[in-house]
């Protein structure tokens, strides 16, 4: 074997341009492979980050406005929320349906300290919207049950209003604002990367524009649903409930708008794959190039070399160790050569890593041992492929017809 | 009888069919140092591709020490070769990018025998030829008579039992013939059995025995 690999060592270094050419066009396409497969792996590390299965699991549902008529009742009728709706949605689905809850959003309104002011959304909402909206929280704490229970003017910030309003995140903990007219008091900082609105407990924004018993939205809190099917069905069945519950038809698409987070989730899995599939089928047809260069080459090679494979056989090489030798060759030359576009790719896409860092749509865009192996594979067979026509080709050469063209 | 060949026939197919040799029938004894002469046409150097096993024949009977030697397969075609025959050709036929010692040592490589040891038994031979200064040339390096006596070398390396040449002082001055020729009687006069193809009258006179071949036929 080490005697093998020496004779195509020789033979391989007795062309070093044309080896070189070759290999380059082979590290060519193993270098675009891998920049290829880490930049799909950054947006996939980055789509993986934002959304997992568990915080996916909710439906977000605002009212609309009625586009059927039905039971004697028209169209264009304003669908409104009701406290008790929560409930109901919950003890109609009890498969599917850990829980609902409402929230109320408020007008934007002006929130000021005497040192500045901004204007905000301002979200009532219950303690559960901290884990589904995944806040981060930075200082203080979110709401909490007893804030609701009695109604409390507490407030939670997100970090950059609380900067402007009170200079610094330290201050703002535990400082007041005011806000329709009330002073409310600072019990957390958020950060979140979207979302920028004032938090306070659901209680109290019904207290202030909730007395008709309307509410903003509905959140519903999925269980035991994990496929397209599911998170289908599950829709279908809050739409219906909802529209026991609010008298109108339940193929109304209009009646309630439901944002099905679970569905995206899925589209989103979906997506990956797909993404992922395209960039192999992308970087394969690249690196076919180089392959079939390597082909090319081999079979020039050969057509070079018939009267020294003629030689060959008249002093007793056998088909077989003809075949091995050419075949070596190749996998020798796309290998080698391949292993370099691998490292080098590697090295970038490190570097685009470094440089994009932070950045939202590419999350560590590396390639792990497993792909660069997976890509090692393909290698091996697509130089052996590369080399065995023109293998073939070689043992079909008779010694003697080897030696007569001189 | 190393050498026997009975009734053999040879076509070349094609739009013109050519029939290069008719009903050969030709025997060798071990140890005879043998010409076969002609005009160029006549068919000599198919005779003598077909003796060392690099080409077939159509009809008739070719025993090659013993064992019938008809639709072998091409390993075994080139082990055979690999064992019993050396070749030594008019244009040398080294590999240009290997060193005399490495063409020299290439057929123990095709017979499994590691580096070292072929290193070892080509360097023998290149001091047999006088040439073992020449061990580390490239061919394009060397002299023709230092060519073909890496050739010689590389033939006799894995010690069979004849060999074959194709006009062996065919590219080589006269001086040079003179010495290679030498080199054949050596071997010769070591039991090997050594057929050589010339047109070149003076290697014939040489040789224990001349066969003329013309047309295609061996002239009694």
């Amino acid at each position: 074997m080490f005697d093998l690999l020496r004779e195509i060592a020789q033979s391989l270094s007795n062309n070093k341009l044309r080896t070189a050419l070759t290999g380059f066009a082979v590290a060519w396409g193993i270098f675009m492979l891998i920049i290829l497969l880490g930049m799909s792996k950054g947006v996939v590390n980055s789509f993986m980050e934002n959304v997992s299965a568990s915080t996916s699991s909710n439906l977000n549902i605002w009212p609309g406005m009625t586009t059927k008529p039905y039971r004697g009742l028209k169209d264009g009728r304003r669908i409104k929320f009701k406290q008790e709706d929560p409930r109901e949605v919950t003890k109609e689905n009890p498969s599917n349906v850990r829980e609902t809850y409402a929230s109320k959003v408020l007008d934007s309104a002006t929130i000021s300290t005497n040192l500045d002011y901004v204007n905000e959304s301002v979200y009532g909402h219950v303690p559960e919207e901290l884990k589904r909206s995944e806040l981060k929280m930075i200082a203080g704490r979110f709401l909490q049950q007893p804030d609701l229970d009695n109604k409390r003017k507490v407030i939670v910030l997100h970090y950059k209003n609380a900067q402007t309003l009170f200079g610094s995140i330290d201050k703002a903990l535990g400082g007041h604002v005011k806000m329709l007219g009330l002073s409310w008091q600072v019990i957390g900082v958020y950060n979140h990367d979207w979302e920028q609105g004032s938090y306070i407990p659901f209680t109290t924004a019904m207290a202030f524009q909730g007395q008709d018993g309307t509410v903003s939205q509905l959140n519903v809190e999925l269980k035991n649903v994990e496929t397209m099917d599911d998170a289908e069905k599950v829709e279908a069945d809050v739409r219906e409930s909802l529209s026991h519950i609010h008298q109108f038809d339940p193929e109304d698409r209009g009646a309630v708008h439901i944002w099905n987070q679970f569905e995206g989730y899925l589209r989103g899995l979906q997506g990956m794959t797909i993404l992922n599939i395209a960039v192999w089928i992308i970087g394969l047809f690249t690196m076919l190039t180089g392959i079939v260069g390597v082909s090319n080459i081999m079979f020039v090679s050969v057509r070079e070399r018939t009267h020294e494979i003629g030689v060959r056989r008249a002093i007793g090489a056998k088909p077989r160790s003809i075949l091995l030798q050419i075949v070596l060759e190749s996998v020798v030359i796309t290998t080698i050569f391949g292993y370099i576009g691998i490292v080098l790719g590697t090295f970038v896409t490190s570097l685009i890593g470094r440089f994009t860092e932070g950045m939202d749509f590419v999350n560590n865009p590396t390639v792990d041992l497993s792909t660069a192996f997976q890509v090692m594979v393909v290698l091996i067979v697509a130089g052996a492929l590369a080399g065995v026509f023109p293998a073939i080709k070689a043992t079909k050469v008779k010694p003697v017809e080897a030696l007569r063209d001189e | 009888m190393i050498i026997d060949l009975k009734n053999i026939n040879k076509t070349y197919p094609g739009a013109v069919p050519l029939h290069v040799l008719k009903d050969i029938n030709l025997q060798i004894d071990r140890g005879e140092l043998v010409s076969i002469m002609g005009a160029s046409g006549s068919g000599k150097s198919t005779l003598l591709n077909i003796i060392g096993i690099l080409d077939n024949y159509d009809s008739g009977e070719y025993w090659l020490d013993g064992l019938l030697i008809r639709n072998l397969s091409e390993n075994r075609a080139a082990e055979l070769r690999n064992r019993m025959i050396g070749f030594v050709f008019q244009s040398f036929n080294l590999i240009n990018y290997k060193t005399a010692l490495e063409n020299v040592a290439l057929p123990l490589y095709y017979q499994g025998v590691s580096r070292k040891k072929r290193n070892r038994m080509a360097m023998e031979q290149l001091e047999r030829m006088g040439i073992a200064d020449r061990a580390t040339h490239l061919p394009s390096e060397m002299s023709g008579g230092q060519k073909q006596r890496v050739a010689i070398a590389r033939a006799i390396i894995t010690n069979p039992s004849i060999i074959l040449a194709d006009e062996p002082t065919g590219a080589l001055d006269s001086k040079t013939s003179k010495e290679v020729m030498e080199v054949f009687r050596q071997l010769n006069a070591e039991g090997r059995t050594i057929v050589i193809v010339t047109h070149d009258p003076g290697v014939g006179a040489q040789t224990n025995r001349i066969i003329r071949i013309s047309d295609g036929r061996i002239i009694p």
